[in-house]
C-alpha cells in the first residue's frame, strides 16, 4: 500500500462486525511474539507449501491480496496453529524456557542458543521438524549450530556440549 | 594521621544521590516492563501482544486466540487536512 500509516489520529474505531457466515471460520493464532519467534523455523519447516502459496497469491493479486487470498490465508493460519499445538503437547518446558529467554533479550535469537539447542532436539525427536536456515551457503555451518556464538552476551556465549 | 573524611563527605553525598536516582530509574524501568529487561525496535507483531494479553510485554503460547481477538483490531481515524 502506498498510503502512509495513520499517525495524526485522536480517535480509534473498533469495528465489531464479524465476517459474513459464508466464509469458513478459522481461529487466529494465539501465540504472542516471543513464542512465535521461537517456533518460527518449525512453522516454516512444516508449513512451507502453504506459506509459499499464500505469498505467491498475494504477489500476483496486485493489491487485492487481502480479499482474494483468504483461502490460502486460512490454510496458513491453521497450519501454524497446528505446529504450536504439537509443540505445546510434546516440548512445553524447553519451549517456555526458550521464549522466556528471548523475551528477556529483545527477541534476539543469538542470545538464547543455549536454550534453543534442547528445544531443537526435542522437536526433532517428537515432531520430526528440523530447523534449517534458508540461504546458508553449502559449505558453511548453520549459525545456530555453531559451538561458539560470538555476538552473544558473555554469560550466554556458551559452548555447546556436542548436542 | 587519619583520612580527612569531612572533606570527602560532599562527594559521598553526590555519589549517594546519583546512586539513588539511577537505582530508582532502573527500578521504574523494570516495573514498567513487567519484570523483564527493556526492549527496543518494537514492531507490529509486538504491538499485537497488547491486543492478545492486555500488556505490551505479556506473552502467551496458546495456539488459538481468545474469542474476542479477531474483532479488537483498532482502526486509526484521521481527519483529512488537504
Amino acid at each position: 500500500m502506498s498510503a502512509r500509516q495513520p499517525r495524526f489520529n485522536q480517535h480509534v474505531l473498533i469495528d465489531t462486525t464479524p465476517l459474513p457466515d459464508d466464509m469458513p471460520k478459522v481461529q487466529e493464532v494465539g501465540a504472542s511474539s516471543a513464542p512465535l519467534m521461537s517456533a518460527s523455523f518449525f512453522i516454516g519447516a512444516r508449513c512451507q507449501p502453504y506459506n509459499d502459496d499464500f505469498m505467491k497469491c498475494k504477489t500476483e493479486a496486485n493489491g487485492r491480496g487481502e480479499i482474494d487470498c483468504m483461502k490460502e490465508g486460512r490454510k496458513v493460519t491453521r497450519c501454524a496453529a497446528s505446529v504450536l499445538t504439537d509443540i505445546n503437547k510434546h516440548c512445553l518446558e524447553e519451549f517456555r524456557r526458550h521464549w522466556e529467554c528471548l523475551e528477556n533479550n529483545n527477541q534476539q535469537m543469538w542470545q538464547c542458543r543455549r536454550m534453543e539447542w534442547p528445544l531443537n532436539k526435542c522437536v526433532f525427536d517428537n515432531l520430526k521438524l528440523e530447523k534449517v536456515i534458508p540461504g546458508t551457503p553449502q559449505n558453511e555451518e548453520q549459525v545456530h549450530l555453531r559451538k561458539r556464538q560470538i555476538y552473544a552476551n558473555p554469560w550466554m556465549a556458551g559452548f555447546s556440549k556436542g548436542s | 594521621m587519619g583520612v580527612p573524611f569531612e572533606a570527602l563527605l560532599p562527594y559521598g553525598i553526590m555519589l549517594a544521590m546519583f546512586g539513588i536516582t539511577g537505582g530508582g530509574l532502573s527500578q521504574l524501568r523494570h516495573m514498567q516492563n513487567g519484570g523483564k529487561r527493556s526492549r527496543h525496535s518494537v514492531d507490529q507483531w509486538d504491538r499485537r501482544d497488547k491486543r492478545l494479553t492486555g500488556f505490551l510485554r505479556g506473552q502467551t503460547d496458546r495456539p488459538t486466540a481468545p474469542p474476542g481477538f479477531e474483532l479488537n483490531n483498532p482502526w486509526k481515524c484521521e481527519s483529512r487536512f488537504y
